[in-house]
């Protein structure tokens, strides 16, 4: 018994030593950069795009002979623990694919990533908000190119829409009008999968970045001139609110994948979400015919015009300690391409970091045209991520109370001021 | 066992039976000293080191004594969700011991009763604990699912729509429902372990009391329950040990945040978010910190559970 307690115990335990445990596997590794011909391990946590990845790689080593890219692929849910550990040794990659933002940051601290400032072109295209993803946020250096873009939005059913003679709102009386009436037909006009917290703060900003001032409502807060207990980041949380009597009775008790379930079998009219979630929808319901558009501005914004949230997700790196340093930068400056931004559109169906991208599906087409029109920060996970807990893990949990009538909008924002208190100091 | 044959000298022929030199032991004992060693001493000692010190990333800074302790009961989160997530992994623990000591007890005792389809049940009962409780979960969180879900639909057509629920949705059920699939998959094991201490009572006992006019309640009351608490003990403990350390279960019903709103909400998925979820870089040290409290709790309430029960199993023969 006393074995079993022990056992137990240590596998909880135990967890924090695999952090240093799982060394992969060693394969041909410290190739030295002698003569031309270099070989670039480059790792991912992509298992589902390898095969997309040989392709684009190709492209690289045809326009760079003397180069060859060994692609490799981890599980997702370890990739952090292998790159750690990848990173500490001598045998891991040479360009690693890394986190963005707050999840970037042990990495940089550590000092494994190679800063990469002035070595590459184009950064300089990226958005700020993008590129912050690659960034030190204790000296403010870029440690690597970013991958793809994630814009938020709302998502709609055109044949919906169109059996009930509704057309995309632009206005904020429109957008209610919109809900009204398909609440009228009966139809859902919203899911939201509220029992997953973290598409709650998805949804507060796409229906309220627009009111508390997206951008410059970031400025802000990052130098401490407001905080989140401002009356407009208040009143964007108001909004969620007030619409729900537009989600589905019980919301909270709604998963994420019931959520896409009443979207894509035609149960619900609109759904709010990521980028991401396009690919996911034409694999479920490949007949579907949907849209995007950005939710109009509430009266009483602070922004006059519509913004698509938006975030980097994804980042090409340099191990501080990899030998083939040179070619690395050759592959981080190819990537930093608009010829890889389109082939990241092409091959891995992703908003690409880069600009002056054409897309060629139509929804991705037209939530990139809107996200170019008027963009805004994902602040919570842009900001907010540096330290626990999360800005994101807060107002989910924040916001499911409002749901369940526990807290009211004031409330939830001080629980967020509270929250990212435990760790940010504005002005630094 | 390792114990009796460290001290044995060469010549002696105690309990054992068996004449083995010092040495000659220790090679015997070698193989499940480094197994034990590496696998279970050595982890579980390097956490502990881990959470004196500060961390940056993966790289260890400055020994800070007991900070990360104090960090857990004074700074937000933790200061909130430590409380709140014992909470919850106490009432799986009540919930799980009333469950198994009334309703697993009381189907032991029928199985031991019943002579035919005896297998047939206790195979039926045992059947969820031997599925991955991330699949228990999982089914259950699809069968409690307010728009899809079986369990309201029933609700509805029997005409108990007023008792259909957002089960996972509401926090006042959300935890009763971790209570409830953790004590349905766990049904089994305190069937089989007391059905098997039920069959080891002799039946002259129970039957020299039936002829001294003991009635059933009596004869349960003072022969077969005094009889069962080696086996309480042991479910007690495993309960106990299944309760603290719960994790998937409550990770496929409610996420790693404990949701909704951290109403389900355990020591473990607390753990596991610092660990490996925290944007905090010192994550190692605070999550260390964690785990060794979660081991010395654990540790030393099964130790004291034992205790006790061997005290009473004292006073009882």
């Amino acid at each position: 018994m006393r074995r079993r307690i022990l056992a137990s115990a240590a596998l909880l335990a135990g967890s924090a030593l695999l952090l240093s445990a799982c060394a992969p596997s060693g394969s041909s590794g410290g190739e030295q950069a002698s003569g031309d011909d270099v070989t670039l391990k480059v790792w991912s946590w992509r298992t589902e795009d390898v095969e997309a990845y040989n392709t684009i790689f190709d492209v690289f080593e045809e326009e760079n002979p003397g180069i060859t890219v060994e692609f490799e692929a981890f599980q997702n849910t370890e990739y952090n623990q292998i790159l750690t550990t990848g990173l500490a040794g001598s045998d891991g990659p040479d360009v690693p694919m890394v986190r963005a933002y707050g999840q970037l940051q042990p990495n940089i601290e550590a000092g494994q990533l190679e800063p990469i400032d002035g070595d590459v072109d184009g950064l300089d295209a990226i958005a700020p908000s993008v590129i912050a993803g690659a960034k030190g946020k204790a000296d403010g250096k870029t440690y690597a190119v970013p991958l793809a873009t994630q814009t938020l939005q709302m998502f709609y059913n055109k044949q919906i829409f169109k059996d009930q003679g509704l057309d995309v709102p632009t206005t904020w009386a429109e957008f209610i009008d919109v809900q009204e009436k398909l609440l009228a037909a009966g139809i859902t006009p919203m899911a939201l999968g509220a029992k997953d917290d973290w598409i709650l703060p998805i949804f507060a900003d796409i229906v309220g970045s627009a009111r508390y001032g997206g951008s410059e409502f970031e400025q802000k807060v990052l130098s401490g001139e407001t905080d989140f207990n401002d009356p407009d980041y208040v009143a964007s949380l108001g909004i969620i609110t007030e619409l729900q009597k537009y989600l589905t009775p019980d919301v909270v008790g709604v998963s994420y994948t019931d959520s896409q379930i009443q979207f894509t079998s035609g149960q619900a009219a609109q759904f709010p979400g990521g980028s991401f979630e396009i690919a996911t929808f034409r694999n479920q319901a490949p007949d579907l015919e949907f849209g995007s558009y950005q939710v109009p501005v509430p009266d009483g914004a602070v922004l006059d015009a519509p913004v698509s949230p938006a975030y980097a997700d994804g980042n090409f790196a340099i191990n501080a300690k990899s030998k083939n340093k040179e070619a690395a930068l050759e592959l981080l400056n190819w990537l930093a391409t608009p010829e890889f931004g389109q082939l990241v559109a092409d091959e891995l169906n992703q908003f690409s970091a880069i600009p002056g991208v054409e897309y060629e599906d139509a929804v991705m087409k037209e939530a990139w045209a809107n996200a170019e029109a008027g963009q805004a920060p994902y602040l919570l996970l842009v900001d907010f991520r540096y330290g626990e807990p999360l800005g994101t893990a807060v107002l989910g949990a924040e916001v499911q109370k409002m749901f369940l009538g526990q807290v009211d909008a004031a409330g939830a924002a001080a629980a967020l001021q509270t929250g990212i208190s435990q760790w940010f100091t504005p002005g630094e | 066992m390792s114990a009796t044959t460290m001290t044995s000298v060469p010549r002696r022929r105690g309990n054992t039976g068996i004449a083995l030199t010092r040495r000659a032991g220790m090679v015997f004992v070698l193989p499940a000293l480094i197994l034990f060693g590496v696998f279970i001493a050595y982890p579980l000692l390097t956490a502990l080191s881990y959470s004196f010190f500060g961390w940056t990333g993966i790289v260890r800074g400055d020994f800070v004594g007991l900070e990360n302790y104090l960090t857990l009961f004074t700074k937000l989160p933790y200061s909130e969700d430590i409380p709140n997530a014992f909470v919850h992994n106490v009432l799986l623990f009540v919930g799980a011991m009333l469950f198994q000591n009334t309703v697993g007890l009381g189907l032991a005792t029928l199985l031991h009763r019943v002579r035919r389809f005896k297998r047939f049940f206790q195979t039926m009962y045992t059947l969820p604990y031997l599925v991955s409780p991330l699949v228990i979960g999982y089914l259950w969180s699809l069968m409690l699912s307010p728009l899809f879900g079986p369990v309201n639909a029933v609700l509805r057509t029997i005409g108990l729509g007023d008792v259909a629920q957002p089960w996972l949705g509401n926090p006042q059920t959300a935890i009763w429902v971790v209570v409830f699939v953790t004590a349905w998959q766990w049904i089994g094991f305190p069937v089989l372990l007391y059905g098997a201490a039920l069959g080891g009572i002799p039946e002259e006992i129970e039957e020299a009391a039936s002829l001294d006019g003991a009635s059933a309640w009596q004869r349960f009351r003072s022969i077969t329950l005094p009889m069962l608490v080696p086996a309480i003990g042991t479910v007690s403990v495993l309960t106990f040990i299944g309760a603290m350390e719960a994790f998937p279960i409550p990770y496929a019903l409610g996420g790693s945040q404990g949701n909704p709103a951290g109403a389900t909400d355990v020591l473990s998925l607390l753990f596991y978010r610092t660990a490996f979820e925290s944007g905090s870089s010192n994550a190692i040290g605070t999550s260390s910190a964690i785990a060794t409290l979660l081991f010395l709790f654990i540790f030393g309430i099964s130790m004291l559970i034992t205790w006790l029960m061997r005290r009473a199993e004292r006073k009882l023969f």
